[in-house]
């Protein structure tokens, strides 16, 4: 039971999440579960919880007791409740930090209702409550303490690049090949991953198109996020964008990472109610750029085995790159093939919204993600690209699992390999 | 005065379902309007490239809903029939306010009549049919573990409305003239029975219908049929 303090605390809570969009999703919900097969977690598992109407049920059922009308008086009618015990956040917690975000219900909703943004609700109702995800909590607190303390951690940054650069130097022909960070006139900053997985195929892409780069000394991804905490996901943010102001940079690309892109070029802004300065461009965009434009030439149907492409969901359905990735893959291979069904109907891989990150949910991952594997098995592919670093990790995990031998490729390493030096 | 007290009644809540509906409404268009935006855009890819195709892909989304058919075809299928049914019916109410002249004129009121006849009563059929699916889809799992009260009560109302609906149509000896005789009386603030209606049972269909009516449109506003607004502002959310 929680004491009226802590309820009323978390009313206010739940009061300050209402905006126009989520007050829409409350009211015209008709519980018609259409959704029901759109979500890859409920259609893996049978499981009611996770019908995409009814986690939003959950938190529907708070609104209705108390911010609607009738549902003041008459709560039964919606059965609507208190946010009294710990059963209801425990319920909250587990359909929540579940969903991957991918969104897919939405699409299949007729009313397009956007059952990710009404858990971020429940997600702030949970930190509040002190039941937030403990993990992606010590990870968005370490990045925003590596942020704080940047000095301490730049000079091993450096020296691990510098251990790196006589590979880029074999890869590009290029002697005088460098990884450049905290260079004052770049064009360019470019925001990559923890691991040089993430710097290394980038940076010989960037060195053969000739631009005037550097790297930044974050990390893109963004765990608070993931757990829901909007200041610290801003903070996180933060460190990047002021990192691009002091060096007076033009664009920042972001790398192939599906969330760190759409909170950079759709979120940002708007929690920080400023406009920023420079261009916003994913990496897998900038790759097109480069192909179209000529600055980088690729070894023409070079790869002869199957490939496939993944949508991630954030690159794709929520972050509108369908065809690009999808035009450099199939340059590269000769016998590219889609999956069933892909774009905006997208299968989530089951990995995204930080769920990969999260131990307790390995199993029911690697379940969610059978859709995924049976996909990738129908179409013979011995390769697949996907530009988001959550869905490599799951996909690697359902390579394993699911024994589909495959070679799972970021696609600035799938661009890197196949370039012409 | 040839009505019972519960006729009375009846056809006096009329004015409060009215006001109760124009009043709820106007509550929640207002506390819609007035919640502060979102500043984030929620849209989803690939977005519309002018605000022409946007308007167009709004009317789809929200009339067609094509995506839907793909996952869940019976229901689209019965949705579909049971709003358009729904709008074609409402449409033919206005018979009790005023008759179809413009018809009438042109095919005969004999023929309007049969019109009226088969093409309500199709629409009658159409719409118990419809029902019936949603409110079975409705107690089967795992609908039904999603549902909440609110949810079986409008499917109850629905179905009797249109369940005494269809006796009117199919079963009575009351027609259209002396039912717009009773809805203009209704209308003119002085609720009475013409006396062909006071004098037939169908009296009580009518006035069961009316009450079911009166239910259906007070709780209106307070209930997920909001998404009679709602579908094309959620909807447009999806293209921002």
């Amino acid at each position: 039971m929680l004491d009226t303090e802590k309820q009323q605390a978390l009313v206010k809570v739940l009061k300050e999440k209402i905006n126009k969009q989520l007050l829409y999703y409350l009211d015209v919900c008709a519980r018609c579960a259409i959704c029901r097969d759109a979500c890859h977690q409920y259609k893996a598992t049978g499981d009611i919880k996770y019908i995409p109407a009814y986690r939003a049920e959950l938190i529907r059922r708070l609104y209705k007791k108390y911010f609607s009308v009738i549902g003041r008086i008459i709560p039964k009618l919606y059965e609507g409740r208190k946010i009294d015990d710990d059963v209801l956040l425990d319920e909250l917690y587990q359909v929540t930090y579940a969903c991957t975000g991918c969104r897919r219900c939405m699409y299949y909703c007729p009313f397009s209702i956007d059952t990710s943004h009404i858990l971020s609700a429940a997600k702030s109702l949970l930190i509040a409550a002190g039941k937030g995800n403990q993990i992606l909590k010590e990870l968005a607190d370490a990045a925003i303490m590596k942020g704080e303390n940047i000095d301490m951690f730049k000079d091993v940054f450096v020296s691990i690049l510098k251990e790196s650069e006589p590979e880029l130097r074999k890869k590009t022909k290029d002697r005088k090949a460098v990884i450049p960070v905290d260079k004052k006139d770049a064009d360019v900053l470019y925001v990559a991953l923890s691991g040089i997985h993430s710097i290394l195929p980038a940076a010989v892409i960037f060195n053969k198109a000739g631009i005037n780069w550097t790297l930044s000394m974050f990390e893109a991804s963004n765990y608070g996020y993931f757990l829901g905490d909007s200041a610290k996901a801003k903070q996180i943010a933060d460190r990047i964008v002021e990192e691009a102001k002091r060096l007076k940079v033009k664009e920042v690309i972001i790398t192939e990472c599906g969330h760190a892109y759409r909170v950079m070029n759709f979120f940002y802004e708007a929690w920080a109610k400023e406009k920023l300065p420079f261009k916003i461009t994913a990496l897998v965009e900038a790759i097109y750029k480069f192909v179209k434009e000529g600055k980088i030439k690729l070894k023409e149907k070079v790869v002869k085995e199957i490939v496939t492409y993944h949508d991630p969901c954030q690159v794709g359905r929520n972050g509108g790159f369908f065809e690009e990735p999808r035009y450099v893959v199939s340059q590269i291979a000769e016998n590219f093939r889609d999956l069933n069904p892909n774009r905006t109907k997208a299968w989530c891989c089951g990995g995204g919204g930080g769920v990969v990150a999260i131990p307790e949910l390995e199993e029911f991952r690697l379940k969610t993600g059978e859709i995924k594997a049976n996909q990738v098995k129908e179409t013979g592919a011995k390769i697949i690209v996907s530009p988001c670093e959550n869905c490599r990790l799951q996909l690697d995990s359902l390579n394993t699992k699911y024994e589909l031998g495959l070679q799972i490729k970021s696609l600035m390493e799938f661009t890197a390999d196949n370039l012409i030096v | 005065m040839n009505m019972d007290p519960f006729s009375l009644i009846v056809a006096l809540l009329v004015y409060v379902a009215v006001m109760v509906f124009f009043a709820g409404m106007i509550y929640k268009i207002i506390i819609w309007v007035k919640t502060p935006k979102l500043q984030v855009h929620l849209g989803m890819f690939p977005k519309p490239r002018n605000g022409f195709v946007r308007f167009f892909k709004l009317l789809k989304d929200s009339f067609i809903f094509p995506q839907t058919i793909e996952v869940d075809r019976w229901m689209w299928v019965f949705a579909v029939l049971f709003h358009l049914s729904l709008l074609v019916v409402l449409i033919g109410h206005f018979r009790l306010v005023r008759e179809f002249t413009f018809v009438s004129d042109v095919i005969g009121q004999e023929k309007l009549n049969l019109l009226g006849a088969v093409g309500g009563g199709t629409m009658g059929i159409i719409l118990i049919i419809a029902l019936i699916y949603y409110l079975f889809r409705r107690f089967a799992s795992p609908y039904k573990d999603i549902s909440v009260p609110e949810d079986f009560i409008l499917l109850f109302l629905l179905a009797a409305i249109i369940g005494l609906g269809d006796h009117m149509r199919f079963l009575g000896d009351i027609h259209t003239e002396e039912f717009r005789a009773y809805f203009l009386n209704i209308l003119h603030f002085k609720p009475a029975f013409p006396e062909t209606l006071a004098a037939s049972q169908e009296r009580w269909v009518l006035s069961w219908h009316v009450l079911s009516v009166d239910l259906f449109v007070i709780y209106f506003p307070f209930s997920k049929l909001v998404h009679v607004i709602g579908t094309f502002i959620a909807n447009l959310v999806r293209s921002e």
